[in-house]
């Protein structure tokens, strides 16, 4: 299908962040049933996943969101227009930049939390 | 087999049956859904709300408003598909052998299902309407 290059970084991180997305999805479906069990239980849970180093993973959960997401879209323009194949490596640069503009925010409020110090109590 | 077309024409013939396209159509629907629905999803409760402030009253709060139960119900339901079907693809292609491959498959659908379960139970766990 690809004859490596981008287009095969592209298909194996797709993959990898959907694989993580999936984990992470269950694991927050099970964290925000925990609510369903009152707030002693649910509190203990929500601190318990405020460490930092939680924070960290929710920085590359967003990574993995992001870029699984707009790379999805390449995917689409891909198979639904004539072209889309043709420029497929050039629309992988632009999943980069879009990928770059969307992260930014996050990145800035959730490390800026971190380097902060902030868990809170 | 899960199709490996990158074109909706070359899509429709590798199709083996019809599930298998309708999956591969679902895929790209939902897909572009999604991406829209967790910028949304992530944009609040990071960026507008302080991820360290989140906690059971904030949950419970959200889940108490109809439009946030649809939202993250739209969110459940079409990520663990969009998840599930994923995986079933990784799967094909990673476990060779047919009866350890049906099995981690039983074993993983059920958790999926579980989990749609318990979210949802969740989401309508609490009361309509509260502010």
């Amino acid at each position: 299908m690809y004859r490596g290059r981008e287009g095969q970084w592209a298909f194996y991180l797709h993959r990898l962040s959907g694989l993580g997305i999936l984990v992470f999805l269950m694991l927050h479906v099970a964290n925000i049933s925990s609510a369903m069990w009152g707030p002693e239980v649910s509190n203990a849970l929500m601190k318990f996943y405020h460490q930092p180093v939680f924070q960290l993973g929710l920085l590359l959960l967003i990574a993995g969101v992001l870029y699984h997401g707009f790379n999805g879209l390449r995917i689409i323009l891909m198979d639904f227009t004539p072209w889309g194949v043709r420029y497929q490596r050039q629309l992988w640069y632009g999943v980069w930049v879009l990928f770059v503009i969307f992260y930014l925010p996050f990145l800035v409020k959730i490390g800026g939390g971190i380097l902060g110090g902030s868990h809170g109590d | 087999m899960a199709i490996k077309s990158k074109r909706y024409q070359e899509a429709r013939l590798e199709a083996s049956t019809n599930l298998e396209l309708y999956w591969w159509v679902f895929m790209r629907i939902s897909g572009v859904v999604l991406v829209f629905l967790l910028i949304g999803h992530m944009w609040m409760n990071a960026i507008l709300t302080d991820l360290n402030s989140i906690d059971y009253d904030y949950v419970a709060k959200r889940l108490s408003q109809t439009t946030w139960k649809i939202y993250d119900l739209l969110i459940l339901g079409l990520g663990l598909l969009h998840g599930a079907n994923g995986l079933r693809y990784v799967l094909d292609d990673w476990i060779r052998n047919p009866s350890r491959r049906f099995w981690t498959k039983v074993v993983l659908y059920s958790l999926i299902a579980f989990l749609f379960f318990l979210g949802s139970l969740s989401l309508f766990n609490h009361d309509f309407g509260v502010n």
